[in-house]
């Protein structure tokens, strides 16, 4: 790798570790750019060099932040678009090869009947090289980067579809998505939202603030109180900071319980996010993707003597399963949790699920 | 057609012989070798002859449910590449080819799949299993290489003796295993972490085919709220979409139905269960126990199912070659192979 690529992954890493840069969105647009400039400025020839290259990149911003799933996201995104664009030159290179059993490319990833048929190991395949194939895999990698900037755009234009005149809102934390999710239907309807104040960051007390500068009626309630009022609710719209592999998410702390008071009396529960939150990995442990904050948030420090008689913890994230979600709304529509392996299929690689160096 | 190829006795060798060969497996392998004895010289005739084995083989045996998927793959992959097919003897000995190295991959799906479980598995945990499964305990013995502490509870399956089976599989691998009685479930469950079972068959939904007594671990891990994972190869995966119990292939008129009255039993413990003689309950029990092993009830015995079926909603996540999967995604790999 270039020395000048190398600094820039240095200076990305060092961010990352030290919680410059955190959030979903921030973080993906970083490792894009990141990568984008790591595939155009180095050399590489084989597919296999250009993989390992990638990989050995996302290993390294991922051991600088493994709860922030979005990198690895964006990076197996990056290695898919790779794959690809490496079998359609193999494969319009190869047309006039007729072996006896050409068999139909059905899909990439590895299927039954790849048991049976001689696909031997998939990275032999990518040892050809290519001379546009550079400029394919940069030009694709580009449009995933403009997928990112649209994000809002398509989510936001579906909101009309699912808020109604004179409906109750519920939903809870800050969430980017969800404010212009929420300001688009209300520029087409009267609606009121309800905001959970979500101690101890009080981020509901922002997103309640924002919605009222846009002029929609928004009330704060106490945490405590979301069972209560739940049953007055019409709908429950969330964001999330990543969605997992069985439809499961990782959100703000809080998150769970109001799920499961509106499961409790059967209020669908919608979650906007765009499709670079869903990661393909499942959750073996459920706090494996947490981060604990500050426990001086939830007991403070001046509480002297309580401090050696109790243990403080202040999760920051929660994990919802997925049988508390009805919908995803996201950029590419809406889905149900059920339907998630299908996007996973189509934009991750299975090979990629971990950032060992390929053979 | 060769008729001296008897293709059931080879399969029923195959498996004999090698104990750790799972059924489908053993199935195409004795296809594979009906294709080297084939005197087939037209495609017709070579097809014919595929399909009359596969029939036979599904009807040897009693629990033909992976067997069926096995046969099923293979006669979907040669016809599949019957398209085109310039030299004859060519063809068929490409397929002989492939045939056998799939018997050799189909060995590491296991692998594989073990791979794939062992994250699930959580130090210091407790996990139910069913009967025997050679793929859960190959799962359970890569998860105590790995240095992982667990215990294991596996149900007895008397009747086949799986528990015992497994039990002494486990405890050779360093596992603390308890044996309990399958009526015992519920009592249990409270303890557990979760619940792992293996597979006959994976059905479009994304449903299970298991041993009889998978359906009701299912639906008391739901109703205890612990996750129940299944362990399947990809070549179980059968197109079948059972709406009930009684929709599978392997249910007969014969199946669960009631047979004679007069039944001769040697106490005085009549078929309903009552005691009328004045010995102990337990030794009461035990001896009804015993009546039903040693065949005095034949009828009911042989009546007795031998599989039941999961829905996909009591399932939380399926561990197969392919990957983990949801029981939705099933469906999608099943439609891959029959496009």
């Amino acid at each position: 790798m270039s020395k000048g690529t190398n600094d820039l992954v240095d200076i990305l890493v060092a961010k990352l570790k030290r919680r410059q840069l955190v959030g979903s969105s921030a973080v993906a647009q970083a490792t894009l750019k990141l990568l984008i400039v790591v595939i155009s400025k180095n050399n590489w020839s084989k597919a296999n060099d250009l993989l390992n290259l990638v990989r050995s990149v996302g290993q390294r911003l991922i051991e600088a932040n493994p709860t922030e799933l979005a990198i690895g996201n964006i990076v197996r995104r990056v290695l898919h678009v790779i794959r690809e664009e490496f079998r359609d030159a193999e494969a319009s290179s190869k047309s006039d090869d007729h072996s006896e059993f050409q068999t139909v490319p059905l899909t990439t990833s590895s299927s039954m009947y790849n048991l049976l048929s001689e696909t031997g190991s998939d990275d032999k395949e990518y040892t050809h090289a290519s001379h546009n194939l550079r400029s394919d895999i940069i030009q694709e990698v580009r449009d995933i980067r403009i997928e990112l900037d649209t994000i809002y755009e398509n989510i936001k234009n579906q909101a009309t579809n699912h808020i109604h005149s004179n409906e109750i809102i519920m939903t809870i934390g800050r969430s980017r998505t969800v404010e212009e999710f929420l300001k688009m239907a209300s520029s087409k309807r009267k609606f009121h939202v309800l905001v959970a104040e979500t101690a101890p960051s009080y981020l509901g007390q922002q997103m309640a603030l924002e919605l009222s500068k846009a002029g929609i009626e928004a009330t704060v309630i106490p945490d405590s109180a979301v069972f209560a009022v739940m049953s007055r609710v019409n709908k429950v719209i969330l964001g999330t900071h990543a969605v997992l592999a069985n439809g499961g998410l990782v959100a703000i702390s809080g998150t769970h319980m109001m799920a499961a008071a509106a499961k409790h009396h059967s209020i669908p529960v919608v979650v906007c996010t765009g499709l670079y939150k869903l990661s393909p990995l499942y959750p073996h442990d459920e706090d494996s993707f947490n981060v604990v904050m500050n426990p001086d948030a939830v007991l403070g420090f001046e509480e002297g003597d309580l401090m050696e008689k109790v243990t403080v913890t202040n999760p920051y994230y929660d994990y919802v399963s997925p049988e508390f979600v009805n919908l995803f709304i996201t950029n590419q529509g809406g889905h149900p949790p059920s339907y998630l392996y299908r996007l996973i299929v189509e934009n991750y690689d299975p090979n990629d699920h971990t950032f060992d160096p390929l053979a | 057609m060769s008729k001296d190829f008897d293709v059931v006795a080879n399969y029923k060798s195959l498996l004999l012989n090698s104990p750790e060969l799972s059924m489908p497996v053993a199935a195409i392998q004795s296809l594979v070798e009906l294709i080297k004895h084939s005197s087939a010289t037209t495609m017709s005739e070579f097809m014919l002859s595929i399909n009359v084995a596969s029939q036979l083989l599904k009807s040897s045996v009693r629990n033909s449910i992976s067997l069926s998927a096995g046969c099923d793959l293979f006669l979907r992959f040669v016809t599949r590449n019957s398209q085109d097919v310039a030299e004859f003897e060519a063809w068929k000995a490409t397929l002989i080819v492939r045939g056998q190295s799939f018997v050799e991959k189909a060995d590491a799906c296991r692998y594989k799949i073990a791979e794939l479980g062992v994250p699930f598995i959580k130090d210091g945990s407790t996990i139910l299993i069913h009967a025997h499964s050679r793929v859960v305990s190959l799962l359970l013995q890569k998860a105590a290489e790995n240095h992982k502490r667990f215990k294991v509870f596996v149900t007895e399956s008397s009747q086949t003796h799986g528990g015992i089976r497994s039990a002494k599989v486990l405890r050779a691998a360093g596992i603390p295993t308890t044996i309990i009685l399958d009526a015992a479930v519920g009592y249990v469950i409270d303890k557990v972490d979760m619940v792992l079972v293996g597979a006959e068959g994976v059905v479009e939904n994304g449903g299970l085919i298991n041993q009889i007594g998978s359906y009701q671990m299912a639906i008391v891990a739901k109703a205890a709220n612990k996750p129940f994972y299944a362990v399947a190869e990809s070549y179980k995966f059968v197109r079948l979409f059972p709406l009930n119990q009684y929709d599978l292939p392997t249910y007969n008129a014969d199946t669960l139905s009631f047979q004679e009255l007069n039944v001769d039993y040697d106490s005085k413990t009549d078929e309903t269960g009552s005691v009328s003689s004045s010995a102990a309950p337990s030794s009461a029990l035990s001896q009804t126990a015993l009546h039903m092993k040693t065949s005095e009830d034949q009828a009911s015995q042989g009546s007795n199912p031998l599989v039941d079926y999961t829905p996909p909603n009591y399932i939380t996540l399926l561990f197969t070659d392919l990957g983990v999967l949801t029981p939705s995604g099933v469906s999608d790999e099943l439609i891959k192979l029959y496009l």
